[in-house]
């Protein structure tokens, strides 16, 4: 049996392959849903679907696009509001 | 509306959201463009063009462009490149001579034909010394053994 607070469907199972032959259980939170447009709701590319821990190791360039708004706005919405700032 | 000397903002990109103009047309869909740029090749779909206009020659150099900005009041933000401190070189075989303490000489350097010869000459001294010492006391333990017989006997 394992441990009373790995008996959760909150905590997903990764099965590993050790060195020595043998497979491991190890225990992991589930990964968060996909970052999503602010103002349309579109799935954000370039935005790596990893808890905080992880993406903590990443470069800053690597958790979101270089650009104003990058990681918030879809390109779409952001390349919209900048026009709409030029036309004012 | 695409022409030399017209105020665009770019919206695609990393540099989306700031102001540059065009510097020169390279064809249909691509022009030129410097300013609070980097001055690159730009596609005119990533680009919004504004009113104005700056009377500038076509391939302006980016100093003449910098200065028809100041006269609009777009300031320009210019990174310098780091200037470049001098590292210590590091030669490869070459190590630099660490001061070493005078070290006793070693047994093996001792055993040389040399070192042998001399080793015997002071063996020879100083067996010499102590057998001229010795002598005295050797003398005076017979007398003492001799007292002691003759107060057992």
């Amino acid at each position: 049996m394992p441990k009373r607070s790995y008996r959760s469907r909150s905590i997903r199972k990764i099965y590993i392959k050790t060195p020595g032959g043998k497979t491991v259980i190890h225990y992991e939170r589930k990964k968060p849903k996909k970052a999503h447009c602010g103002s349309c709701g579109a799935i954000l590319k370039g935005v790596p679907r990893e808890r905080p821990y992880k993406l903590r190791k990443l470069a800053k360039t690597q958790r979101r696009p270089e650009r104003p708004y990058g990681g918030v706005l879809c390109s779409k919405c952001a390349r919209l509001l900048f026009i709409r700032e030029a036309r004012k | 509306m695409i022409e030399i000397g017209r105020l665009c903002l770019k919206i695609a990109g990393k540099e989306s959201g700031k102001k540059c103009v065009i510097v020169d047309v390279i064809d249909d869909s691509y022009v030129m463009v410097d300013g609070d740029v980097k001055r690159k090749r730009c596609n005119i779909k990533h680009l919004e063009p504004l009113e104005g206009t700056i009377k500038i020659e076509k391939n302006a150099s980016h100093d003449m462009v910098v200065k028809e900005f100041k006269k609009l009041a777009i300031e320009i933000k210019e990174s310098k490149p780091k200037e470049k401190k001098e590292k210590p070189k590091k030669i490869r075989g070459k190590k630099e001579k660490v001061e070493v303490k005078e070290e006793k000489p070693k047994r093996k350097a001792l055993l040389t034909v040399g070192a042998k010869k001399e080793k015997k000459e002071t063996k020879a001294k100083t067996t010499e010394n102590k057998k001229e010492k010795p002598d005295k006391p050797k003398e005076e333990k017979k007398v003492k053994k001799k007292i002691v017989k003759e107060n057992k006997s």
